[in-house]
């Protein structure tokens, strides 16, 4: 018990549990294990974890659900037609720029 | 981070050396195309064809120079993370990152061209073109919106601004020091009998336009590893203080201590 209450302690000390617990209150306990402190709250579905089921990913703390679900997110665009798009996006903003360039060119040239 | 970014300069020389190479040609045809318009003045608007072709031409010599700033950026990020400088794992450059980088490089020159009349524009879109080749390297699919919302995610707007500022008053003292080196350059080749410094004098002056233009090219070649580097870095340091990645260092650090 002392062990698990240490580990809470350090966890919010990490400011990692935002919400300290008031005395007398019963301290955050992993959603998944309930034998174990809570280490941090998913920002997804702000499940309470400790820290075997808590995923830190691009800053962010995670649980197990949450992480496959943003891994088996479906990709609404094929990477192909990201190539498509980007290229003739790309193409025309190329043609375009040197169109603009020679108009500002004149354009300034001729406030001289 | 200036400080960083200059000793990340130095450690990558070499690259330096590629990243001038390949934006030289890009200098040298936008100074040309300026000096035609120049010359041209008002009459410019009846040469159209001719202008277009310089500028197609400056805007092939841009997306070498855009190959460049890629490799350069990513052998800086390379430097930073492993403090040596890295080999030809440099040239690797993901040809994601590099059509995300041609699309959002192309996107800023075509709005700074756009933009050039207000003159608020162009230095608005260097801000913009830092920011675009720092965070470059984020980029991780094909994508028109993801660079464009790394750069929003970034939100390091009052310090690339600072660095805008930075850099304009470092521009000013790099464009003294390279006329000076011209003129200490022309100053001791004329002491040597086969000179006709008379002939050349005209050239090595203030009044002679391609001599500014040339000294002002010059001066942005001079700048633009250091302004490279400081966006990489910014965005690099950035990124670790979100994640918490420059506290477990500090904390390795002070272990190791």
């Amino acid at each position: 018990m002392a062990a698990e209450e240490y580990a809470g302690e350090a966890a919010r000390s990490r400011g990692l549990l935002h919400s300290a617990p008031m005395p007398g209150a019963a301290p955050q306990r992993c959603a998944y294990h309930a034998e174990r402190a809570g280490f941090a709250i998913c920002m997804s579905c702000r499940t309470t974890l400790c820290q075997e089921c808590a995923t830190q990913w691009d800053g962010i703390w995670h649980c197990t659900a949450c992480l496959a679900k943003k891994g088996t997110a479906p990709r609404t665009r094929s990477p192909i037609a990201g190539w498509v798009v980007v290229t003739a996006a790309s193409a025309a903003l190329f043609y375009c720029s040197i169109r603009v360039m020679v108009w500002s060119g004149v354009l300034l040239a001729g406030l001289r | 981070m200036l400080d960083e970014a200059a000793d990340a300069v130095r450690v990558a020389l070499p690259w330096t050396a590629l990243l001038l190479a390949a934006a030289l040609p890009w200098r040298f045809l936008q100074i040309v195309f300026a000096d035609r318009l120049l010359d041209l003045g008002s009459d410019a608007s009846r040469y159209g064809t001719y202008l277009r072709s310089a500028a197609l031409m400056a805007m092939l010599a841009f997306l070498v120079s855009r190959w460049g700033r890629l490799v350069y950026a990513r052998a800086i990020r390379l430097v930073h993370a492993n403090g040596k400088n890295p080999g030809r794992e440099t040239l690797r450059v993901p040809p994601s990152v590099l059509a995300d980088y041609v699309f959002i490089a192309t996107f800023t020159e075509l709005l700074s061209s756009m933009t050039a009349i207000t003159f608020v524009g162009p230095p608005l879109c260097t801000m913009l073109s830092g920011s675009a080749i720092g965070t470059a390297e984020l980029n991780t699919t094909a994508s028109i919106s993801e660079p464009f919302r790394n750069i929003a995610r970034a939100k390091e707007s009052k310090i690339v601004f600072s660095l805008l500022l930075v850099f304009a008053c470092a521009f000013v003292v790099a464009f003294i020091n390279v006329a000076a080196a011209f003129a200490l350059g022309y100053w001791l080749v004329s002491g040597m009998g086969w000179f006709d410094a008379q002939r050349w004098a005209p050239f090595f002056s203030f009044n002679n336009r391609r001599f500014v233009l040339a000294a002002i090219g010059c001066a942005l070649l001079t700048l633009e590893p250091f302004w490279i580097a400081a966006h990489v870095m910014l965005v690099r340091k950035a990124g670790a203080a979100q994640s918490g990645e420059d506290l477990r260092a500090w904390f390795e650090e002070l272990r190791r201590a």
